[in-house]
């Protein structure tokens, strides 16, 4: 006990006021009345946060009393089958699945010929050329119009110079150049902070691909060398498809998932 | 100076609360009102703003956490290795560097997204940016409230740390557990230090203050020490070891020779030989305590030798200091049981301590520069001749004289003692009472008196109410004697009938007075206040007066002719002359002053004559319709009613009621 804890030290010398006990259980007993008066005066900011606060507490006891319930509760007996159960005769043997992969990396062989893929999101909204440029006007009147500004998220290779203003047509802003993506891997269901290699393919046309421009769909390349991937035949995969999820212009970040 | 003084750091918000003191500022202090039409400049800097004053203020709160809190290798190394002991150090460090990191991601963050609202080209993709901006500030928040749990902890504890000052004179007490340190400390100083029979009542420092030779002391007690290897220790053992080694004081080492703490006389010799080194250069005392169990002549053999070996080695100190080498002032025996030789001990220390203390200040070189301000006269005696004060013999008689009054004075207690001591002698309490009579204090005075409680009767200023009653009775008492002489004089009074009459006359005329007067008032209420002009009936006209007038006979014609329609006849009133006008005349002629100049009189239309126009052809037709219009309106006025002039446009809309942002409740409901 140090020695500024007077409140201990008095405590310990003379025991608790005779009506410590009394005066806190009604303390306690008063508080929820108090806290009903406060939940139905607040408004605005602090009403809404309040009302969540609530509304949580109150959904978590919910939730502890039914639990209670549960031992007296009927109900029905769960007797589903677990995935990858195995009956007992088979317990031993082991399982090669290897002949699958290899059929899978075939396939995806195929698809990748025929520019096609499974992917998680395979509609997306059309992004109008408005949408995605914007003109600057140029000249010494401001009379011409050729000139245009890209104003979503764009990725650009490491060695990317600006070509001579005369002749750059399409400018990509500093401010929404990007390089990095959050990928998540499906199975493994985290995400990693994975470089981008480049934009494989933009659903809103090939100028975009081009670009390097990426929305909503855009299938990325991004290096997995980190998550140490390995290829049937042994070799470490570095480069991995991925498509983005979110929109980035809005949220100042690229969130993809992967394609496996 | 610096002061050591924890007790000021702000608090530091836990994680949740945190981010809602931050957010909810935003809320308030940015403005809040935006629309889509907005110029896109606009849009971009409203959401912008927000950003960068969320960040700023996360920026403010996190740099005082930082600032606040000491940085353990810029203080006083005794505070930073007991701060190290009680909350480790590395812990510490890497909670403020977590804090300092935090502090930095988030205004990376901000910065960032600024740089992308400058591209934001619609409301929605501002407030994405604006909501994510926020949002991930809010995560980096989060993911540090285990530090900021820590640091809060901490400074509750920093907050209740005895405010030891480093580097004043300072008295240290040290031993083994249940040697009876604290209890000496709570004998020499105020410190209130918990004293129990067991070991480790103490369990972290406390600080105390006393004083020696006018100067203040600060006594601390440590916990108790046990003799193991370093490492072994414990916390609250580190304490004591912290604040051996880096306070400069005098340390008392306590010895309990009896044994009753629970150790040996050896066990205790070899503590002290292992914790030797903490020891060196500081005024040592070995101090035996608990003497009224074990005299220190009554020792064992085995015992005493450990003792004065410890002796010669505190000795040792003293001979290193350049003190001479005797053991006096090195062992001392107490008992804080008996009080019996405490204050030795206590001044013993001081006395070292300070000597120590102006050695090393002698020695130092800033003496110089204060010695060579000082010179202290010492007047050698020039011859053998006595040379003693002079005091007036008045002076000393007059001293004889105080103390033989002082003596004097007999107190209660020597009354007491001569009328029969204590039990017998039973004080007055009446003697000293101030009455108005010295008789009556020993008076007897009844509580009950007949059946009633006496006090209920007694009144402080009775006297005085008395004496005002009194008058009042006498002044009554005349004015009723006046009040029947003057009956008498009206009965005596024969009346001759011609005066009956009249008094019969003067009755009715009062009644119907009265009456008239009370129908008047009961009707004046209800009825609005017309103003006389508007006087519907004529009823008050000069005939009526004439009438009135002469039916109290008095001649009316007077009055009638300076009636306000008789008495104005030809021209109005002249217009007098300016106050300022023959003044201005004796005035000085070079400095004409210009608020004395007489006023210029504009020419005035003269009255009845009206100007043609508004539609109207000559002035003869306005004047049909001025005539008309007042007409029309006579009998209007006549009853006060509302007429065209009376119309008011109300304002259905006040302004204040419908403007301006609301700060509580709605427009309905203000």
């Amino acid at each position: 006990m140090p020695q500024g804890d007077y409140i201990d030290l008095h405590r310990k010398r003379h025991g608790y006021r005779p009506d410590h006990f009394e005066k806190k259980r009604k303390k306690e007993a008063r508080e929820v009345h108090k806290r009903s008066a406060i939940a139905q005066k607040a408004i605005g900011l602090k009403g809404k946060m309040f009302a969540k606060k609530r509304y949580a507490e109150k959904a978590l006891m919910k939730k502890t009393l039914a639990m209670h319930d549960e031992s007296t509760s009927r109900r029905k007996v769960d007797d589903k089958v677990h995935d990858g159960a195995l009956p007992a005769y088979l317990l031993d043997r082991d399982e090669t699945t290897r002949a699958k992969v290899l059929s899978n990396t075939i396939k995806q062989k195929r698809k990748e010929k025929a520019g096609k893929w499974d992917v998680p999101l395979p509609k997306v909204r059309p992004v109008a050329e408005e949408e995605m440029f914007r003109v600057i006007r140029s000249g010494k009147r401001k009379s011409k119009q050729w000139k245009r500004m890209v104003s979503k998220v764009t990725f650009v290779g490491p060695a990317f110079t600006r070509k001579p203003p005369k002749y750059e047509r399409f400018i990509r802003p500093m401010a929404l150049r990007f390089t990095k993506a959050h990928v998540t891997h499906p199975e493994l269901k985290c995400t990693f902070n994975l470089e981008i290699i480049g934009v494989k393919k933009n659903p809103n046309g090939t100028m975009y691909t081009s670009l390097g421009v990426v929305t909503r769909g855009t299938i990325i390349e991004v290096n997995v060398s980190e998550l140490g991937l390995v290829t049937p035949a042994g070799k470490v995969v570095w480069g991995k498809y991925a498509q983005v999820t979110n929109n980035p212009e809005n949220d100042g970040c690229i969130n993809a998932v992967l394609l496996v | 100076m610096v002061q050591y003084n924890f007790k000021k750091m702000t608090a530091v918000p836990t994680g949740k609360d945190f981010i809602d003191i931050i957010l909810s500022r935003t809320q308030r202090q940015t403005p809040t009102v935006v629309h889509k039409g907005y110029a896109i400049s606009r849009l971009r800097q409203f959401y912008m703003r927000k950003v960068k004053y969320t960040q700023q203020n996360f920026h403010e709160k996190l740099s005082t956490i930082i600032d606040e809190f000491p940085r353990l290798d810029d203080i006083h190394p005794f505070y930073g290795d007991l701060l190290h002991v009680l909350y480790n150090k590395d812990h510490y460090k890497l909670a403020l560097g977590q804090i300092n990191t935090a502090r930095n991601l988030i205004s990376k963050v901000a910065k960032d997204y600024v740089k992308l609202l400058k591209f934001g080209d619609s409301l929605y993709r501002c407030k994405s940016l604006k909501v994510a901006a926020l949002g991930r500030m809010c995560t980096i928040m989060k993911r540090i409230s285990p530090s900021l749990a820590y640091l809060e902890q901490v400074r509750q504890h920093m907050a209740r740390l005895p405010s030891i000052d480093p580097n004043t004179r300072t008295i240290l007490i040290c031993g083994y557990p249940n040697v009876g340190k604290s209890s000496f400390i709570n004998k020499i100083t105020r410190a209130d230090v918990d004293v129990q029979p067991y070991a480790f009542t103490t369990k972290s420092l406390f600080v105390g203050h006393t004083d020696y030779k006018y100067l203040r002391y600060q006594v601390i007690d440590t916990p108790g020490i046990l003799d193991r290897p370093f490492e072994d220790r414990n916390i609250i053992e580190m304490c004591s070891i912290t604040a051996l080694a880096h306070l400069r004081a005098a340390v008392l080492f306590f010895l309990d020779v009896s044994g009753s703490c629970g150790y040996s006389v050896a066990q205790q010799a070899a503590l002290f030989h292992s914790i030797k080194s903490l020891f060196m250069n500081k005024p040592l005392i070995i101090v035996c305590n608990k003497i009224d169990l074990q005299g220190l002549d009554a020792l064992p053999e085995e015992d005493m030798k450990l003792v004065t070996e410890m002796k010669a080695e505190a000795a040792k100190t003293v001979v290193a200091q350049g003190g001479e080498a005797s053991g006096e002032a090195v062992l001392l025996t107490m008992s804080t049981l008996t009080e019996d030789g405490v204050i030795a001990v206590k001044n013993a220390a001081c006395e070292r301590l300070l000597n120590q203390r102006v050695e090393i200040k002698m020695k130092s070189k800033k003496i110089n520069d204060c010695l060579n301000r000082f010179h202290v006269a010492m007047p050698k005696p020039r011859d053998n001749k006595e040379r003693p004060p002079c005091i007036p013999q008045a002076v000393l008689e007059a001293r004889a004289k105080e103390t033989q009054q002082k003596e004097k004075r007999k107190l209660e207690r020597d009354l007491e003692d001569e009328n029969g001591g204590a039990g017998v002698y039973s004080a007055s309490l009446r003697k000293h009472y101030i009455l108005a009579d010295e008789e009556w204090k020993e008076d007897i005075m009844p509580e009950i008196l007949d059946g009633h409680n006496v006090y209920d009767f007694v009144d402080a200023d009775i006297l005085q109410r008395l004496e005002e009653l009194e008058r009042e009775e006498g002044l009554r008492l005349e004015a009723e004697a006046e009040a029947e002489d003057d009956a008498l004089d009206m009965d005596a009074r024969d009346l001759s009938p011609e005066e009956r009459e009249a008094l019969a006359e003067i009755k009715k005329k009062k009644a119907m007075l009265i009456q008239e007067h009370r129908i008047k008032k009961s009707t004046a209420e209800s009825r609005p206040t017309v103003p006389r002009k508007f006087d519907r009936y004529r009823s008050f006209t000069t005939k009526r007066m004439g009438r009135e007038l002469s039916t109290l006979g008095m001649d009316p014609s007077a009055a009638i002719n300076r009636a306000r329609s008789k008495s104005r006849v030809g021209r109005k009133r002249e217009r007098s002359q300016a106050r300022g006008d023959d003044e201005a005349v004796n005035m000085d002629v070079d400095q004409p002053n210009k608020k004395l100049r007489l006023r210029s009189r504009s020419r005035s239309r003269p009255p009845g004559e009206v100007v043609p126009g508004e539609g109207l052809r000559d002035s003869a037709q306005k004047v049909k319709a001025i005539k008309l219009a007042k007409n029309s309106v006579k009998l209007r006025n006549k009853s006060a009613r509302r007429g065209e002039a009376d119309r008011v446009i109300p304002n259905m809309k006040p302004k204040h009621l419908f403007s301006g942002k609301r700060s509580i409740g709605k427009t309905s409901r203000r």
